[in-house]
């Protein structure tokens, strides 16, 4: 292998920074002299590592894509709906009447692959309101994102546990 | 409606095919197997010394003849090639011309793609004196049976005046073609040419669609299969100067008469035009995926509807087919699989797949860092994970105090990690009850996640190599026993 530096604006290196930033942030409030921590934190934490991953990785993608977006308007939604329990429901609302609106028009040329599209959308992040020509391009958009997390994360991971 | 053709000439349908016999001995010296059944059928229906003149003539140009050029089009450049003769043929044309009404009859019998066209040229100079041969010359010229079906005779005893009327009009669609309009277009280069005579123009006009193929180089029509634009005959005079640069940028100054043309070559009747707008829209032609253009030019394919619906139809399937085969690439395993639905079912597959991975990574995350105070800001200030040599630099460090605490060493280096590592270890193997326990799924993660390639034991080799190579001697030995101590990491690892 050689030493050279990979592009330090990649998306890779993007989520990888901001990751291990949300990652430090998640880490921090926890006493490292505690006894192993029950169940219950341990599924917090992870709740929290997982929103943390898509969040950063969405927010290396900026607005580029139609997932990002969506993605970060969820992420945005639900901590709102979490801090300002009586307003959240509002605005999952209006968001899905939105998508019902857009998804009608844009179905219509699926020819025989109306399942698969479907359940296509639903992996996808803000796939509903695309037709299936866009959808397959967000998707090849969202596979390069994803397989660059899971690579960056196994990394952190593997580090993390040989400690 | 064809047969009334022959009726015309009063010749019998059937006549034709008797004379293959006799012709197909002359014609076997011939080179191409498509050019040998051309011109059985040309030579078939030149009974007379025309014939003869005709067979000379093609002999002469199969050297130039591109196998690849479709049938008709390779008969219009001979028949170009000889339409000096043609003048002094001109009662045998009729009796060619009329021939070669019968072959649309039985198609099946002659096996020829397009049989007719070999009487086009031929009888070019004898259009305006002739409208029954301009009539099936625009018939013949016109790609194949199909498009002969939608055809009735649109040529009355007033050709001049209808010709210049196409002439002068080229726009205005035959209401008699309701789906391929290609005879208008021919009509107006019959009419060129019965009114010039000029056969550059004429060979321009004839292969209007294949101009772009032929004209500069017979290889070209591959290559600009895609990008394919009729240069209507109102602007030959201006496209024939440049066909070649222009080929594959052929604008459609006609925007309504490019609508429904057809494109000329049957070897390209099943690639792929790009996609057309209704409106006139002048500029160079793109590919579907270019988004530069604000339209998209569209071929009408032969044979099919040229309706805008189904154009833009068939412009989406292209997109997303195109799009199918960009995810092929990416999607490991999908080489294999044929079909859209299939496909689709492998990405969605591999997508949830990932999603899971995911998941399964940060709850590992999330429990196995609970008792690691990881310098996580030095790792981030180097770019540890940009690569896997920097992240060996990095490491080495952290494997080092990993390594001791395995083996029970002291290291100087990170004191406050002691405890930590220590726990850690500990960690590492409640970490495993753990992870089955809170959470079930784990079991599947780490089914899929075995499918994939892991991180683990390579990339540790080549990170201890590479600590080795950069590393003292007295290090050596931790980094011996650091190797060992991952590998006990990784092999737990894999475990997990």
């Amino acid at each position: 292998m050689d030493s050279q530096l990979l592009n330090p604006t990649s998306l890779k290196s993007r989520f990888t920074a901001r990751f291990l930033r949300a990652l430090t942030k998640i880490n921090a409030p926890n006493p490292i002299s505690s006894s192993s921590p029950t169940p219950r934190e341990i599924f917090q934490r992870y709740r929290r590592i997982k929103v943390a991953a898509d969040k950063s990785m969405a927010y290396s993608v900026r607005s580029r894509t139609t997932w990002s977006r969506a993605t970060l308007s969820r992420l945005r939604t639900r901590s709102r709906h979490r801090r300002l329990a009586s307003f959240g429901p509002r605005s999952s609302v209006t968001t899905a009447a939105v998508l019902k609106k857009t998804s009608s028009h844009g179905k219509e040329n699926e020819g025989g692959l109306g399942v698969q599209a479907g359940e296509l959308r639903e992996l996808v992040p803000g796939g509903e309101a695309m037709d299936l020509c866009n959808l397959l391009d967000e998707t090849a958009h969202y596979i390069k994102c994803l397989t660059t997390q899971v690579q960056v994360m196994k990394t952190i991971a593997n580090l993390y546990s040989l400690e | 409606m064809e047969n009334h053709f022959f009726l015309d000439a009063g010749i019998p349908p059937q006549a034709p095919p008797l004379h293959f016999g006799s012709s197909l001995s002359d014609w076997q010296s011939l080179p191409s197997a498509m050019e040998m059944e051309m011109e059985i059928q040309s030579q078939d229906c030149f009974p007379t010394g025309y014939g003869l003149r005709y067979e000379s003539a093609m002999v002469s140009s199969p050297p130039a003849s591109n196998c690849n050029m479709s049938s008709e089009s390779l008969m219009m450049r001979k028949l170009t090639g000889n339409s000096g003769e043609i003048p002094h043929h001109s009662q045998p044309m009729l009796a060619a011309s009329s021939c070669y009404g019968t072959p649309m009859n039985s198609p099946p019998q002659l096996n020829l793609p397009l049989p007719r066209p070999v009487a086009l040229d031929s009888s070019v100079a004898d259009f305006s004196a002739d409208p029954g041969f301009a009539e099936r010359a625009a018939k013949f010229s016109c790609f194949g049976s199909r498009s002969f079906n939608g055809r009735t005779t649109q040529f009355g005893p007033k050709d001049s005046v209808e010709i210049a009327a196409y002439r002068s009009n080229p726009l205005a669609p035959n209401a008699k073609l309701p789906r391929v309009s290609s005879s208008p277009a021919i009509k107006q280069r019959v009419a060129q040419v019965g009114g010039t005579n000029n056969r550059s123009e004429l060979a321009i006009s004839q292969e209007e669609s294949t101009v772009s193929e032929q004209n500069p180089e017979p290889g070209f029509k591959g290559s600009n299969s895609r990008k394919r634009k009729a240069v209507p005959k109102a602007k030959t005079k201006e496209t024939s100067p440049s066909p070649s640069p222009n080929a594959s940028k052929v604008t459609e100054p006609n925007g309504a008469s490019n609508e429904k043309r057809c494109k000329l070559s049957e070897s390209n009747a099943n690639e792929n035009g790009s996609g057309k707008s209704e409106e006139d829209a002048k500029g160079s032609s793109t590919r579907a995926l270019e988004p530069s253009q604000d339209y998209v030019h569209v071929r009408a394919r032969r044979g099919q509807a040229t309706d805008s619906h189904s154009l833009a139809e068939r412009v989406r399937r292209e997109k997303i087919s195109e799009r199918m085969k960009l995810l092929q690439d990416l999607v490991p395993g999908c080489n294999k699989v044929t079909g859209k639905a299939l496909m689709l079912d492998e990405i969605i597959n591999y997508v949830q797949s990932l999603q899971r991975q995911v998941e399964f990574l940060s709850m590992k995350l999330a429990s196995v860092n609970t008792r690691l105070d990881f310098n996580v800001e030095s790792l981030m200030s180097k770019d540890t994970f940009q690569s896997n040599t920097q992240q060996q630099q990095q490491i080495f460090p952290i494997n080092s105090s990993a390594a001791s605490a395995f083996l029970g060493h002291q290291s100087q280096q990170n004191p406050p990690l002691h405890s930590n590592i220590a726990n850690g270890t500990m960690t590492q193997c409640s970490v495993d009850h753990l992870d089955t326990a809170i959470c079930p799924k784990l079991n599947q993660f780490l089914e899929t996640v075995s499918q994939y390639p892991t991180f683990c034991e390579g990339d540790l080799e080549t990170l201890v190599q590479m600590g080795f190579g950069q590393n003292q001697s007295q290090e050596m030995a931790l980094h011996s026993q650091n190797f060992q101590g991952l590998n006990q990491v990784s092999g737990m690892k894999v475990e997990l």
